[in-house]
């Protein structure tokens, strides 16, 4: 079950050219949803901005090779092994979500675009891939919905309460949890069983990939560029905090 | 001057909303990151300001007195037990501050709640809650009960 494509089977009832049209609209939506949220908070303009203060501030010029080194810090520490976390428990958890997911769409995206029909097999890795990006997502996902939420946990809101920073994590989780249950009920010949589990999961796809304007999912494409420019100012002498203290010897 | 957060810089850990006494840090529901809910109530303790493991909360002066352009931002280091302070005013000038905030390890002070809760009889008690454990003494000093000369009263 965990080592066969199960968008191929779904030709009983959905022609492949129109997963592929669905992948598309989902592409352009998180794209137009990403531009909308830039535009909405001004989030451009910012960074421009901060990047035009930074350059007076700074106290010394960083080399390409400097930049280069700072790229390589970012994309090894903020990006690769969540290093923005201070709490341990989220780092793992995101970390599990983190590559979860760029396994579970990519993989997505293979299936549909490269073996959507039973006449061209799948290599088995991708759709062990496509599931074990799913058991992370559950558990990543799992874990932080219900045992990490700073919200329920630190405020004391109830667990069940839904506000609109939750909209990312439900979408998500409700996707993936969906598709677990799909390509599970897909082995059965229960053809309705598969259509209900099958159109949630798209229901809830839909809602991830078309929700970006007022979700967090965008996070993942200007994150990395915020911390990159932290670590830029921090090295050129342009941040505004402190300096680090001498050790304190008395103490 | 009354606190707020970057949240840009905010991460959502919560560290500030367990520890601000007067409880009004807390979460935002549209990104799930910390916020000052009330600046008029910062009875500025700048608890969160030294709690804040991402150096992501601020302080600003009320507008009549600290007029916008001001800066004030503070690193906390625990591994050398210092917090830093630096204050760049309007004009650009700065002051920068160090001090020692701690004599013994971070993390170490044990919460109200790490301790065992206390018994019925412990209420009967004229000690505090952990009392004397907490105050590293064997025994608090005791008072004898008075005991009136028959005939005066």
């Amino acid at each position: 079950m965990f080592t066969s494509n199960p968008f191929a089977d779904l030709t009983a009832f959905l022609p492949p050219i129109a997963m592929q049209v669905y992948i598309t609209l989902m592409i352009v939506a998180v794209a137009l949803g990403t531009v909308a949220d830039m535009l909405h908070k001004n989030s451009g303009k910012y960074f421009a901005q901060r990047l035009k203060n930074s350059q007076a501030a700074a106290t010394r010029e960083l080399s390409g090779a400097d930049k280069a080194s700072l790229a390589v810090k970012t994309i090894a520490i903020d990006v690769a092994t969540a290093g923005e976390f201070c709490n341990v428990q989220r780092r793992i958890s995101h970390v599990l979500m983190f590559y979860g997911f760029l396994f579970y769409v990519g993989t997505t995206a293979v299936m549909i675009f490269g073996y959507p029909t039973h006449a061209t097999p799948t290599p088995m890795v991708i759709p062990l891939l496509w599931n074990i990006g799913v058991i992370m997502i559950l558990i990543g996902g799992y874990w932080f919905f219900f045992f990490l939420r700073v919200n329920v946990v630190q405020d004391g809101q109830p667990l069940f309460r839904l506000v609109l920073a939750d909209l990312f994590i439900v979408s998500l989780l409700g996707s993936v949890t969906f598709a677990f249950i799909w390509e599970i009920v897909q082995t059965g010949d229960n053809l309705t069983a598969t259509k209900i589990a099958f159109g949630l999961y798209i229901l809830f796809s839909t809602l991830l990939f078309c929700s970006v304007r007022w979700s967090k999912l965008a996070h993942m494409f200007f994150k990395p560029v915020v911390a990159f420019q932290r670590r830029v100012e921090e090295a050129s002498g342009a941040s505004s905090l402190p300096a680090p203290a001498t050790r304190n010897e008395r103490s | 001057m009354p606190t707020f957060v970057y949240m840009t810089d905010c991460d959502g850990c919560g560290e500030c909303v367990d520890i601000c006494p007067s409880d009004i840090m807390h979460i935002d529901p549209t990104h799930r990151r910390a916020l000052n809910i009330e600046p008029n109530f910062c009875w500025e303790c700048y608890s969160c300001v030294k709690a804040c493991p991402q150096n992501a909360i601020d302080v600003r002066g009320y507008a009549e007195f600290a007029p916008m352009g001001h800066s004030v931002r503070v690193l906390r280091e625990p591994e050398k037990r210092t917090i830093s302070w630096k204050i760049k005013f309007r004009d650009g000038r700065e002051k920068n501050f160090v001090s020692p905030i701690r004599t013994t390890e971070w993390g170490s002070i044990k919460s109200p709640s790490d301790y065992e809760s206390p018994s019925q009889d412990d209420f009967r008690t004229q000690e505090l809650a952990h009392e004397p454990e907490a105050l590293n003494i064997d025994g608090l000093p005791t008072l004898t009960p008075l005991r009136p000369r028959q005939g005066v009263v």
